[in-house]
């Protein structure tokens, strides 16, 4: 047994945080809840106490057991990576603080993977979609190249507050995972199928879905960039294409779980308008 | 004749700086990733991106000062030409990331808005809000994702590169990776590899750095041959919040606005800080330093707060060494106008208000300067010579190696703000050369190369997963190594520890011979990467202790207090001369001693074997760096005497003439 | 072209007629229909003549029923279900006001779709062939009280009631954010105003007209129906007739009575009616 000394006091009895995970071994396997008992330390984080999970290597009643296999990078909630649910909420599992979700789940901390994407293991989900999301709203600016033609266009500060925000965007998938229009996509690699096939099967399943907020605001990011807006048409096209813009259903789940607090139900607005008003266009203007 | 295909292994920024720019010189491009690209660790960076600007060059400045500055910094340790190309090239990168949409804060007109950073008098730092880093990343993100779906870049996520493919020759043709979600192995081949996988800050356990920054792949080139320049020089930063998983930094501004920094003078006092009188707290820095106060340099307030905790035993923590930070004495308001970003970092991973509460902090492992070795050619005018197979080229001919994880831009000491430009600088610039190199005409690898190449991967991934019996945890070993590091190899460094460290090392490597695995499957198994990872972490542990146990100086971030050099004690006018000559002497013995690389090489015995290499400094000077220290105008005095007198005799002298001594 | 890969190729177009459709004419509709009702809280006469003037388009009104409101409605119903079947609400795991209003939009549309159904198949004619076609249009009052009599019939046409204007409301604010119209959250705080204040409006005159039929005295309304009925006959040339179902007994010769024999107030003989109607008492009895 692992006795603690309290940081503030004198030795106290081993407080023990019961966590239970919901594990999944591959892809296609059943999921199945695993316990287990975590020392509770200052200052804790759900990130430390996979990281403990990992260290004991054991369940709850003693048995051995594979480390959880989970997302992480940086620690400090800018890479996008240790997206979760937790306690029944999505968030992102380095800024979830065990002393707050015991305060609000005495019972202990309940570890899921993100349900809209296909579990890859344990708490490891495959979120390509996310950055395929980006692909198809051509979200970047379209430069000529690289090399040295000056500086970029003159940018007031008020434009600048506004694409700022926006530019925040860590792809961790929030936004998608409590939006009750965006749904998962899943495809399973068929027998007899080439890994080119799949891909390609993969990717025409992904081009239907919904883009999801956070695709939808990189869109209005780069659609207001004096040159990003140059190709501003062919990302109305994919924002008015199938599983674009017309899919959101005003939830606003989105903006409301985002860790950087980024408007995406404006942005969401905004680009209702241009579409609006490019349909607008389309039908009469050409 | 096949098109040149090239293996960039990291997709932080210089990774995917070189991979926009090969992808537009046509090249074809694999980019391999431990994460998603765009979670890489160049995110982490808040502060901004040096480079002479339209503003300060009418304040006085150009490219020479920010070489000045940059090597200044360093202690002179770093060739100069790359750096004179890298302050070169620094207002095209500033501008070239503006046009990819890098969202940098405006002036009211509508220019791109700088401020100042450490080691300069110029507001030469662009800066995008708090998240400078994630801003310049994602523009170089967005520009790769633009030549994947062109099918010019193809990209490898949850890939572990585990050794370089090399030929009889020694050239790099390759490499044998693995998919971490498949576990499947594969080798590539390649007219080229580019190794851009960033800083080692795992050896030190808990560091500012990602949890990808273990080094692995920067190692297992090591031990395949490549050499390794200046490992000991590792950046401490000042100010972190401790976390049971991470260090996150603290910014120094925190002191700017007024922050205060103690101890109780009980050890370990368990009250509440807040009820602590003033009497019983000690304010170490303002009554050692009462000139400067909490405002001390960085490396000065780095080893005082270490000190205070490991020598004096008076950490706020028993369990974990820490001090406080305090700005409780600030009204809230002020606070919330002037630090309000920062304090919510404080209060997202603490859980606590540091407006209220005084916030524990402690010195953090921030920054590798020393990194692969790699070579460059100097151009007529003095700084790389564009186009060269040899800028950046690791001693693997065909491997070559940019951003943090080489060692030629940063010295003995990286100055804020100089990381980004030098992981997009050595991206795009090494591209032309690396182009030259991969495009060159030469026979195509056997195919047995490869497949030895896979098969001896194979091998040492299935020894390690049937590894039976040991018993010994990887997390406890990383643990353990991570104490060490951190003890005997950051902020103070003292040769009897360093050497006993070693030793300990040694053990903990053998130890983790004796690792058994709690996963052994073959899907997603992130315990047996970890495991190969940390394996890979006692070669460069050993070379940063070795480095660091010969290296019997101070220089940069290096600071062995045995061998400090004091100011002046003397008084009267002519005892200050007297010893203000002989500091200068000692100073001079010192650089012709000290002022070269440490080069570690992988020996077959597992112990490194150190030389060293003379620096280029043709361009500027070495001078010593006086900040602080008493008596430090007398010795400038006699300094500049010196140098007038070389001159006079036409010795190889720059001809600009730059300050000496103090500069913020 | 199969009928999945024409809605993927369309589904925006799709979806903005869907929305539009909610709001124009469907939405309108509801608008006119409410209003409509809740005259009845001016009294039968006002009601009756309002019913009047919808019925005076005469064989028109099947064609524009139709194209106008029962056709955009099912294909508001039919993309409406779509959604939902594409959709999972989680007001569990993310109880948001928005969330909670994106959920209770799908159920009340659904309700209120069902509520419709139902509505049309007892009142209207359409509904006739499955016992339904109970409301009289030249006794608008006096039947659709009638119906509405039972207690329970009150409150599933109040739930009823309430679905579709929370519908109608809640989706005015989402439509304004769907087409753009508000885009910030300040924008977005006070199209919610309005939409609350209309959404308030349209449930008063719904409930309004519900306790007004409930409150009206079937008899003495009767009355007033069917001397207007009378009158428009009279005017229209045809004589009252008080022994004919239905409406408009086509070819019946008549005499026209003098003006100053139709007394709009005072009390004449029941008409007989599609259904048996009580005759004294103002609470009618269970059906």
């Amino acid at each position: 047994m692992i006795m603690k000394t309290d940081d503030h006091g004198g030795p106290t009895a081993a407080r023990t945080i019961p966590v239970r995970v919901l594990r999944q071994d591959a892809p296609g396997q059943e999921s199945y809840w695993e316990r287990h008992d975590v020392p509770w330390e200052p200052n804790m984080n759900v990130i430390s106490v996979l990281q403990k999970v990992a260290a004991i290597a054991r369940s709850q009643d003693g048995r051995p057991v594979a480390p959880v296999a989970w997302d992480c990078n940086c620690l400090e909630e800018v890479c996008g990576s240790c997206t979760m649910l937790i306690n029944g909420r999505t968030r992102m599992a380095c800024s979830a603080l065990v002393d707050r979700l015991l305060e609000e789940h005495p019972d202990g901390i309940e570890l899921r993977p993100m349900s809209k994407f296909p579990v890859v293991r344990d708490l490891v989900v495959d979120r390509r979609r996310l950055f395929h999301s980006l692909q198809r709203v051509k979200a970047w600016v379209p430069v000529d190249d690289s090399f040295d033609h000056g500086p970029g266009p003159r940018i007031s500060p008020e434009e600048q507050e506004e694409a700022y925000p926006l530019a925040e965007c860590m792809s961790c998938g929030c936004c998608l995972e409590a939006c009750p229009q965006f749904t998962r996509i899943e495809t399973p690699k068929r027998e007899g199928e080439t890994d080119e096939q799949l891909a390609a099967r993969r990717t025409a399943a992904f081009d239907q879905g919904f883009i999801g907020a956070h695709a939808v605001s990189q869109a209005v990011l780069f659609n207001k960039h004096p040159t990003g807006k140059m190709i501003a048409d062919e990302r109305m096209a994919a924002l008015t294409g199938p599983g674009g813009i017309q899919m959101c259903g005003n939830a606003q789940n989105c903006v409301a779980v985002c860790p950087k607090h980024i408007p995406l139900t404006r942005s969401i607005a905004r680009a209702g308008r241009s579409a609006t008003l490019w349909a607008l266009k389309k039908l009469f203007d050409r | 004749m096949a098109q040149p295909r090239v293996l960039v292994v990291g997709g932080g920024l210089a990774g995917l700086a070189a991979s926009m720019r090969l992808a537009e010189l046509g090249v074809d491009v694999d980019l391999m990733s431990l994460v998603p690209v765009k979670r890489s660790h160049s995110v982490c960076a808040q502060g901004g991106i040096n480079s002479v600007n339209a503003l300060t060059r009418q304040q006085g400045d150009n490219e020479w000062k920010h070489l000045d500055d940059t090597v200044y910094g360093g202690d002179f340790l770093q060739h100069q030409p790359p750096v004179k190309e890298m302050a070169d090239w620094g207002p095209r990168i500033i501008d070239l990331m503006d046009r990819l949409g890098v969202p940098f804060n405006r002036t009211p007109e509508g220019f791109r808005d700088q401020r100042r950073f450490g080691g300069t008098l110029y507001k030469r730092t662009a800066f995008a809000g708090a998240t400078t880093g994630q801003q310049l990343l994602y523009a170089l993100d967005e520009q790769v994702r633009r030549f994947e779906v062109e099918g010019k870049i193809r990209k490898y996520e949850f890939w572990d590169f585990l050794s370089p493919v090399v030929d009889d020759s020694g050239r790099c043709r390759g490499a044998v990776c693995q998919d971490m979600v498949s576990m499947q192995f594969r080798s590539f081949a390649a007219d080229a590899v580019i190794l851009a996988t960033g800083g080692c800050g795992l050896v030190y356990g808990r560091s500012t750095m990602s949890m990808v920054c273990t080094g692995s792949a920067v190692s297992r080139v090591y031990q395949a041959g490549a050499a390794y320049g200046n490992g000991e020089f590792i950046q401490v930063h000042p100010t972190a919040i401790p976390g049971a998983d991470k260090l996150r930094l603290m910014s120094e501004s925190a002191r700017g606005e007024g922050g205060r920094v103690w101890v109780p003078r009980t050890p370990q006092d368990t009250r509440d800080p807040r009820t602590i009188p003033e009497a019983e707290r000690f304010y170490f820095l303002e009554e050692r330093y009462p000139k400067y106060m909490n405002l001390v340099p960085r490396d000065i307030a780095t080893r005082e707060i270490f000190d205070i905790c490991t020598t004096d035993g008076l950490s706020v923590e028993k369990d974990r060494l820490c001090v406080y930070l305090d700005l409780t004495h600030i009204p809230k308001e002020t606070l919330d106008r002037k630090l309000g970003g920062i304090l919510d970092i404080y209060e997202k991973f603490q859980g606590v208000d540091p407006r209220t509460t005084p916030m524990k902090i402690f010195p953090a492992v921030h920054y590798s300067m020393g990194g692969l070795w790699v070579d460059y050619e100097r151009s007529p005018t003095g700084g790389m010579l564009e186009g060269s197979p040899r800028n950046q080229q690791t001693s693997l001919p065909g491997l070559y190696a940019i951003g943090e994880c080489d060692y030629q831009y940063h010295g003995a000491n990286r100055l804020g703000a100089n990381s980004l430009l030098s992981c997009i600088f050595s991206g795009l610039f090494c591209a032309a050369g690396v182009q030259a190199s991969a495009g060159a005409k030469r026979a195509p690898a056997a195919e047995s190369l490869y497949a030895a190449a896979l098969r001896r991967e194979e091998e040492r991934h299935e020894a390690l997963i049937q590894r039976r019996g040991g018993g010994e945890n990887p997390y406890g070993i990383h643990h353990e190594l991570g104490d060490l590091m951190t003890r005997v190899a950051t902020v103070v460094r003292r040769n009897d520890q360093l050497a006993a460290a070693y030793d300990e090392v040694c053990a903990l490597e053998e130890r983790w011979r004796r690792c058994s695995l709690s996963d052994t499957g073959n899907w997603t198994n992130q315990n047996v990467v970890f495991t190969k990872s940390l394996g890979d972490m006692f070669p460069l542990a050993k070379l940063i202790l070795k480095g660091a146990l010969l290296r019997d100086e101070c220089r940069g971030a290096h600071y062995k207090p045995d061998f400090e050099m004091p100011g002046i004690a003397a008084t009267d006018p002519e005892g200050k001369r007297r010893e203000a000559e002989e500091w200068c002497d000692r100073f001079e013995a010192n650089t012709n001693k000290w002022l070269k690389s440490t080069i570690a090489n992988h020996g077959a015995d597992g112990h490194p074997q150190i030389t060293y290499e003379d620096i280029d400094t043709s361009l500027i000077p070495p001078r010593p760096r006086l900040y602080g220290l008493v008596g430090g105008e007398v010795i400038e005095e006699v300094w500049r005497e010196r140098l007038r007198a070389r001159e006079v005799n036409g010795g190889q002298v720059a001809t600009r003439e730059v300050g000496v001594g103090a500069q913020s | 072209m199969t009928l999945p890969s024409f809605v993927s190729r369309h589904q925006f177009l799709i979806y903005r007629l869907f929305s539009l459709s909610g709001l124009i004419p469907v939405g309108a509709f509801l608008v006119v229909h409410l209003l409509t009702n809740a005259s009845v809280l001016g009294g039968a006469a006002s009601f009756q003549s309002r019913v009047d003037m919808i019925h005076s388009l005469g064989p028109l009104l099947i064609p524009v029923e139709f194209a106008f409101i029962f056709l955009p409605m099912l294909f508001h119903a039919a993309v409406g279900f779509a959604i939902i079947a594409g959709g999972l609400p989680n007001v569990g795991s993310y109880p948001y006001m928005g969330n909670v209003r994106y959920t209770l939009q799908r159920a009340t549309g659904m309700i209120a779709f069902a509520f419709i159904l139902w509505h049309i198949i007892q009142l209207h004619w359409l509904g006739a062939p499955l016992g339904g076609g109970r409301f009289d249009p030249h006794h608008a009052t006096s039947s659709a009280a009638t119906v509405i009599a039972p207690l329970g019939v009150s409150l599933l046409y109040a739930i009823g009631v309430l679905s579709a204007v929370f519908h109608l409301s809640n989706g005015l604010w989402t439509i304004g954010i769907t087409w753009g119209l508000w885009t910030s959250p300040a924008a977005m705080q006070r199209a919610n105003v309005i939409s609350i204040i209309v959404g308030v409006v349209l449930a008063a005159a719904g409930l309004g007209a519900i306790g007004g039929l409930r409150s009206t005295d079937v008899a003495a309304a009767r009355q007033v129906e069917t001397r207007m009925e009378d009158f428009k006959r009279m005017m229209e040339g045809q004589a009252p007739d008080a022994a004919a179902g239905g409406h408009g007994a086509a070819g019946s010769t008549a005499t026209v009575p003098a003006a100053d024999a139709i007394d709009l107030r005072g009390p004449s003989e029941p008409s007989a009616l599609v259904i048996p109607t009580p005759t004294t008492s103002s609470s009618p009895p269970g059906n």
